[in-house]
């Protein structure tokens, strides 16, 4: 396993050193204590391990690693993820998994607000609450919430769906509640498996999806716009 | 952007180290804020029972600044810290952080205020003048009026969520107390780490990896319009 340490390291020399590892390598990055940018912009399949709390954008435009942060992290982690996992065993600031494309992002703790905003088909697994506004503008993919949701959720929502396990607090403009169907409960027993939330009740989650009154375009019917 | 950062001693032992831990905090933020950077540090002064509160601000990089007036040396008990990377006013000493209107408070702000010129114009007609053309300091002073209506500085800052229209983290400080509110949305950033020696607040959580007893220390970010308050 190769081990760089954030105390030796410029960030740009720890993305290099990760962008070189061949396929199936682990690397073990210590020391992070808050730096933002670890791991961005990968596209090998390996695995990576945070050893601690760190910063911002971490994983982020990811396309093949699998990372675990033994920590916190700060804004943005896994933004724009394409493909591959990011897992954060403690909590995550703002905008956790932003315009994610692809992939996976596994939120043990809580995450901050605007969790999943513009999601693009990724999908974000939140393990303890989740902050305002989240799914906001969120176009497809899914969210798993296993605590509360904050105020707003799903504002402006477009395609994606949120399950909810604890309350909301308030539902965002064009969000609605809809009925749960058994598709619905083994895609989230599904969900559950992958992030070993096993505290959530497939059964017994609330469905978020649009009420589609704010947007009324449909590309599969080839309108112009 | 900006950077803010502050440190709130509940431990007598550790107030000769206040400018010692306050001084890596601030460099933290360089890259929030480059154009110029202030403190302003409270401490006790024998034999009086007000405490003092001091501010040092420069045009600068936040480390050459803290070089330049020792602060690495100083003592105290509380200290709150800005780099500013200005937006909307020009880069001078007068208009950089912390904005001390009143004896004893200091404000520093991450964010902008859409509205300062409309609350500066009605501080004008109640006889409260800014010096300078920054939205910060037009917060700075409403405060100070509300507290000088005798308002706590818990309810100044709830009052700021009524009047003042914009995105902040506001990090103020009294003689006594330690208070942090973000905005409505919570656009701009903070988070807190509270031990039993010390609450800290910084914009970045890396400001605040460096202090003594972070790994056990209780790291939160305040939830929107949520006044924190610690009192001495």
């Amino acid at each position: 396993m190769d081990t760089l340490s954030c105390a030796e390291l410029t960030t740009r020399e720890i993305n290099a050193a990760l962008a070189e590892l061949p396929a199936g390598a682990t690397a073990r990055i210590e020391q992070p204590w808050g730096r933002h940018n670890l791991a961005v912009g990968l596209t090998n399949r390996i695995t990576i391990e945070i050893d601690g709390n760190a910063g911002y954008f971490i994983g982020g435009l990811g396309d093949g690693p699998d990372i675990t942060v033994d920590g916190f992290v700060g804004w943005s982690v896994g933004e724009n993820l394409m493909s591959g996992t990011v897992r954060v065993r403690g909590n995550a600031s703002e905008c956790a998994g932003a315009s994610a494309h692809g992939g996976t992002l596994v939120i043990h703790g809580d995450a901050s607000s605007r969790a999943g905003i513009s999601l693009k088909g990724g999908t974000v697994l939140i393990g303890g609450d989740a902050g305002h506004m989240s799914g906001f503008m969120a176009q497809a993919g899914v969210m798993l919430i296993g605590g509360d949701a904050g105020p707003a959720l799903g504002d402006s929502l477009y395609e994606t769906v949120i399950y909810v396990a604890g309350r909301i607090a308030s539902l965002g403009s064009d969000a609605q509640v809809e009925e749960l169907t058994d598709d619905d409960v083994l895609t989230v027993k599904q969900l559950i498996d992958t992030a070993g939330f096993h505290h959530i009740d497939p059964e017994n989650v609330t469905r978020v999806a649009s009420a589609r009154q704010l947007y009324n375009f449909d590309a599969l019917k080839n309108q112009r716009y | 952007m900006c950077g803010i950062v502050g440190l709130h001693l509940k431990t007598p032992g550790l107030y000769p180290r206040l400018g010692e831990l306050l001084t890596p905090m601030l460099a933290a933020m360089t890259s929030r804020g480059p154009d110029s950077a202030g403190l302003a540090l409270y401490r006790d002064l024998p034999g009086s029972a007000e405490p003092e509160m001091e501010v040092r601000k420069d045009v600068g990089l936040p480390e050459e600044i803290c070089r330049r007036y020792d602060i690495a040396e100083r003592a105290g008990f509380q200290g709150i810290g800005h780099t500013r990377m200005a937006t909307e006013s020009a880069v001078t000493t007068e208009h950089s952080h912390p904005f001390a209107p009143a004896e004893g408070l200091a404000l520093v702000h991450n964010g902008s205020f859409s509205n300062h010129a409309s609350v500066r114009r009605r501080l004008e007609r109640d006889g409260v003048r800014c010096v300078t053309d920054n939205d910060s300091e037009v917060a700075a002073r409403y405060i100070a009026q509300q507290l000088d209506r005798g308002a706590d500085l818990g309810d100044a800052l709830r009052m700021v969520l009524k009047e003042l229209d914009g995105f902040f983290t506001l990090l103020v400080t009294t003689t006594t107390q330690f208070a942090v509110m973000r905005d409505s949305f919570a656009c701009k950033p903070a988070v807190i780490a509270e031990t039993p020696d010390y609450v800290a607040v910084a914009s970045e959580y890396h400001a605040l990896a460096q202090l003594p007893g972070i790994a056990g220390a209780r790291v939160f970010e305040p939830v929107p319009e949520e006044v924190y308050t610690w009192t001495r």
